[in-house]
């Protein structure tokens, strides 16, 4: 599809429709089966990086886009501060598109970092020049690929891991990451003890190590 | 070698949800970015995330938000500013903490340096602290709680040392001594939650230790 000669010039309105919707249709063909969803988002991403592929970019905004506005939403943002950071979100996926490794991320886990930095990085921003998404991060260490253990990436996995927790887990793992709250607030919130949250929290991670990596440290 | 001092469980989750603050952010990342275990448990922790935010119901974008992202993507980036080097006997860290260790860097007293990493000027709510070999910090406590990551040389503190890469809590029920260990400086990267002055506080700690 990279050759298919939309990926140069400037696009008008009707042509970025139109890449909208052979994006789309290109999407639901590479979709199915739906097992494989995952592995064909990160396959657009690197797409991104091989070819400045602007129909794989397409697909890729199209389902992230409104997940990643829907997410900030979720943690407060104001619709517009969501839509443009969403609108950020997606640029930096181009962008950064080189760095992405399919092998050590999901698309999902991969944009969801992106997002998740942006947001931190914007409480800052009024005062202070933009960092970069990654700037609060230190990146993997190419030198020691024998210390880093494998984490599952595949994304059915991941869902069956947080639909196997307690329900009682699940709601403080949901919490912490969508409430944009201290564990003291979500204590408050379900009116328990805050050690409790905490104990939940842990419970949950040590469930989630043992579903993603096999450890039962 | 890999950390021995992990941050607990659920402050990864803070850092893995975005809930920590940028300043103890950049400690927890500094340890994490050389800590096999804690690495994994925030890789744990992403795919988590990324699993929750694929699964929320999408809320649709402006009807311009396509064509404006196509159009932004053909411009041309701005031209990323020349990677700091980590000074080569250092964990690697982020980025504005070496903009600090650069820009920043005052001496509070003889054989202590303070470089303000983050927070308002004057207000420092993360700093990194350098202090020559074989100094002791004075006793002292904590107003607030503070995260300490060793970047560089080690510290050893109620017995347990403290080198490259290691993680520390310290709250108000923390009464301690550090002292430097081993023939090189320690410079640890700091943060607080009460804001700090750091150069003052630190001046003010070692004042009568060295008679400033
Ligand atoms: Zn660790």
């Amino acid at each position: 599809m990279s050759e298919s000669g939309l990926a140069t010039g400037s696009e008008s309105r009707s042509d970025a429709r139109r890449l909208r919707n052979v994006a789309a249709r290109a999407l639901i063909a590479t979709a199915n089966p739906p097992r494989s969803t995952g592995a064909d988002l990160s396959a657009l991403i690197v797409r991104v990086a091989e070819n400045h592929d602007r129909l794989a970019f397409t697909a890729l905004f199209e389902h992230f886009a409104p997940r990643v506005k829907s997410y900030l939403l979720r943690l407060g943002a104001p619709p517009e501060a969501a839509e443009e950071l969403a609108q950020e979100a997606l640029l930096t996926v181009w962008r950064r598109a080189p760095s992405y490794d399919p092998n050590k991320a999901a698309a999902s886990t991969w944009i969801f970092t992106i997002a998740r930095n942006l947001r931190i990085d914007l409480a800052r921003r009024e005062s202070r020049p933009a960092l970069t998404p990654d700037a609060t991060e230190v990146a993997d260490a190419p030198e020691q690929p024998d210390q880093s253990v494998c984490v599952a990436q595949d994304e059915i996995l991941i869902a069956e891991a947080i639909r196997r927790l307690p329900a009682d887990q699940a709601q403080v793992v949901k919490l912490a990451f969508f409430a944009d709250k201290a564990h003291s607030e979500i204590a408050d919130e379900l009116g328990l003890p805050l050690g409790t949250v905490k104990s939940r929290l842990r419970l949950a991670m040590g469930r989630l190590r043992t579903a993603l990596t096999g450890i039962t440290a | 070698m890999s950390p021995k001092h992990h941050p607990p469980e659920e402050i990864l989750i803070d850092y893995a949800t975005g809930a920590l603050d940028l300043h103890a952010r950049l400690v927890v990342a500094g340890h994490v970015g050389v800590c096999p275990l804690c690495r994994r448990d925030v890789d744990v922790l992403n795919a988590v995330g990324g699993t929750l935010v694929a699964e929320l119901p999408p809320v649709a974008l402006a009807d311009d938000a396509l064509p404006r992202a196509l159009a932004r993507i053909e411009r041309p980036q701005p031209a990323q500013a020349a990677r700091l080097k980590p000074p080569g006997d250092w964990i690697r860290v982020p980025e504005p903490v070496l903009a600090a260790a650069e820009r920043h860097r005052r001496w509070a007293a003889p054989g202590v340096w303070v470089a303000p990493v983050t927070g308002r000027p004057g207000r420092a709510r993360s700093y990194l602290l350098g202090i020559a070999a074989g100094m002791k910090v004075p006793r002292h406590t904590h107003r607030g709680t503070e995260f300490v990551c060793v970047l560089k040389g080690a510290y050893v503190d109620q017995d347990q040392r403290h080198a490259p890469g290691d993680f520390a809590l310290n709250d108000d029920s923390v009464v301690h001594q550090p002292t430097i260990t081993g023939d090189s400086e320690c410079v640890c990267l700091i943060s607080a939650t009460n804001r700090l002055v750091p150069r003052d506080w630190v001046g003010a700690l070692f004042q009568p230790f060295v008679g400033i």
